[in-house]
């Protein structure tokens, strides 16, 4: 638990994954060699989706890791680092990484919306992240960067159908969450 | 009612995820679309994930047939087309390690880097340094100088990262961009101006002197990124260490200073590394002790975490140090996040004496079955 200071680098995060409601992985990258093979990366996760998605606590220790964790309807979010890392820093990272994932998908943060938009969110993590150094942790930045298409209709341009879609789906979360 | 029902059920028989029974060599054989013009950028940016998602799966490309893929996604770069293009540069960084011949997309991607489209002048350096090698590495170099200068922050964090990528194999090259990231770090850009420190700090690390002289220019209050200012605390710790300098040490002053920081981040970072020296006094741990206190009653889980784990490891050698926190950390013992409430039971117990002890253990007791 203790290995006294943390070496001065750029490289703090080890992991960042998006996983679904049954802990199956829609997105995991793994930036050291923590893990490094496919299985254990599935098993790490397997586990760290048993130890989590009941309790929305948003931090835990896991394996000697520090995870920072975040849910919505039937979405995980998880940032990993390691265990002397800042907490906080991971948990900007968290921040940023969910609210430009909500951005992209238009406050639908769902399994549906998520794989229908998944180029543009395979884009934001790779935004977000490079290689374990944090590139951008400013969600605005992130989905400007993405750029992706018809992103910025502004509510007032938006017509009537959309507007009654995206309320209906979101009354609809709201029932079922 | 009704229609949400439908609703429910349609999305069940659907499977739900279209990404669900995708076979890898499926996915590959749809890649040789992308040798058809001209190039349709839905239906190719459509296969190109589907390929990433098989990577992202972890299922294992062999390198003929990544070889084969890589090829194929060359030809996309005839298409302008944005998201295809940057989803273009993902398949490079993903394949440059199981493909053959990657230096084959040099030339484009260099194009990419120096052209006028600010959006995909980051990402192509990226991806471009992703592909190159070591013997490559002076033929980019003059552009990578450039880059890092840049004014687009996209552009200057990606060259800077990137570089900081290379300098693992090749520290003799990165080593001659020192004026560049020595100006980067004036950046008025956040992440540039981390970046930017982090790439310095990297190319000096082995020479304390320069290191010195780093954190005593930098620790004036020139740095606007809460990021740097925590890699800075860092430095600063590192070379205390290294010294075996004590709190009388002007870098520890500059630590200390950190604790009145605006940022939470920056606050936290100080006081961990404060207690995480080897050297410092009781008296010396006070000030980092208060603010920890402090962030023990923040409505942030993840603050609340950070003070306790802290205040956990200063308990174990100067467990008198923490005894004016003990109230707040007896309010911990409830918390909803059970490792919160775990760290401040264990802290407790070291600073605590006989009668709390006591009391600990009955309220322990009403909940460790849930542990």
């Amino acid at each position: 638990m203790d290995g006294g200071l943390l070496e001065p680098s750029l490289y703090s995060i080890k992991a960042i994954a998006i996983l679904d409601n049954d802990g199956n992985r829609l997105l995991a990258k793994y930036y050291d060699e923590t893990f490094p093979t496919s299985k254990e990366q599935k098993a790490f996760e397997k586990n760290l989706f048993n130890k989590t998605h009941r309790a929305n606590a948003e931090i835990i220790m896991f394996e000697g890791l520090t995870c920072v964790y975040k849910s919505n309807v039937d979405l995980f979010f998880y940032v990993i680092g390691s265990s002397q890392e800042n907490e906080l820093i991971l948990a900007s990272v968290l921040n940023a990484f969910y609210d430009s994932i909500s951005q992209i998908l238009r406050k639908n943060v769902e399994k549906r919306a998520l794989l229908e938009n998944l180029d543009a969110v395979f884009l934001a993590a790779d935004e977000l992240c490079d290689g374990g150094i944090i590139m951008e942790a400013d969600s605005n930045s992130v989905v400007q960067k993405v750029a992706i298409r018809n992103d910025d209709i502004p509510l007032g341009e938006q017509t009537m159908a959309q507007v009654l879609q995206s309320a209906k789906e979101q009354i609809k979360w709201s029932l079922l969450k | 009612m009704l229609s949400l029902k439908r609703d429910k059920k349609e999305e069940e028989e659907g499977g739900g995820n279209p990404f669900n029974n995708l076979e890898k060599s499926t996915v590959l054989q749809e890649a040789r679309t992308f040798n058809e013009t001209p190039i349709n950028p839905k239906k190719c940016g459509h296969i190109l994930t589907k390929v990433l998602y098989i990577i992202n799966q972890g299922e294992s490309i062999g390198q003929t047939e990544a070889t084969e893929a890589f090829f194929a996604m060359t030809k996309l770069f005839q298409s302008k087309d944005p998201i295809l293009r940057r989803l273009v540069y993902l398949g490079i960084k993903e394949m440059s390690k199981i493909a053959q011949d990657v230096i084959i997309v040099t030339s484009s991607l260099m194009k990419d880097m120096t052209g006028k489209e600010d959006q995909f002048r980051g990402p192509a350096i990226r991806a471009l340094c992703s592909v190159t090698d070591h013997s490559m590495l002076q033929s980019i170099e003059r552009y990578m100088k450039q880059a890092i200068v840049d004014k687009v922050p996209g552009v200057s964090s990606a060259a800077l990262v990137s570089a900081l990528h290379l300098g693992k194999g090749s520290h003799e090259v990165i080593k001659r961009w020192v004026n560049e990231a020595q100006e980067a770090v004036n950046s008025d850009n956040v992440m540039v101006q981390f970046h930017a420190l982090g790439l310095l700090y990297h190319i000096r690390k082995s020479d304390k002197l320069a290191v010195n002289k780093l954190v005593s220019k930098f620790s004036k209050h020139t740095l606007k990124s809460p990021y740097a200012y925590c890699l800075l605390i860092r430095i600063a710790a590192k070379m205390i260490e290294e010294e075996n300098a004590g709190s009388d040490s002007p870098m520890f002053d500059f630590i200390e200073s950190c604790l009145r920081h605006k940022s939470e981040m920056v606050i936290y970072e100080a006081a961990h590394a404060i207690v995480q020296l080897k050297n410092t006094t009781a008296k010396d741990l006070a000030p980092a002790v208060s603010v920890l206190q402090l962030f023990c009653s923040s409505p942030k889980p993840t603050l609340r975490f950070a003070a306790v784990r802290t205040l956990n490891k200063v308990a174990i050698k100067h467990p008198a140090a923490v005894t004016a926190c003990n109230l707040d950390l007896e309010n911990l013992i409830t918390d909803v996040n059970r490792s919160i409430a775990t760290l401040a039971i264990t802290t407790l117990l070291k600073t605590g004496n006989e009668s709390s002890v006591d009391r600990l253990m009955k309220q322990i007791s009403t909940f460790m079955s849930e542990i």
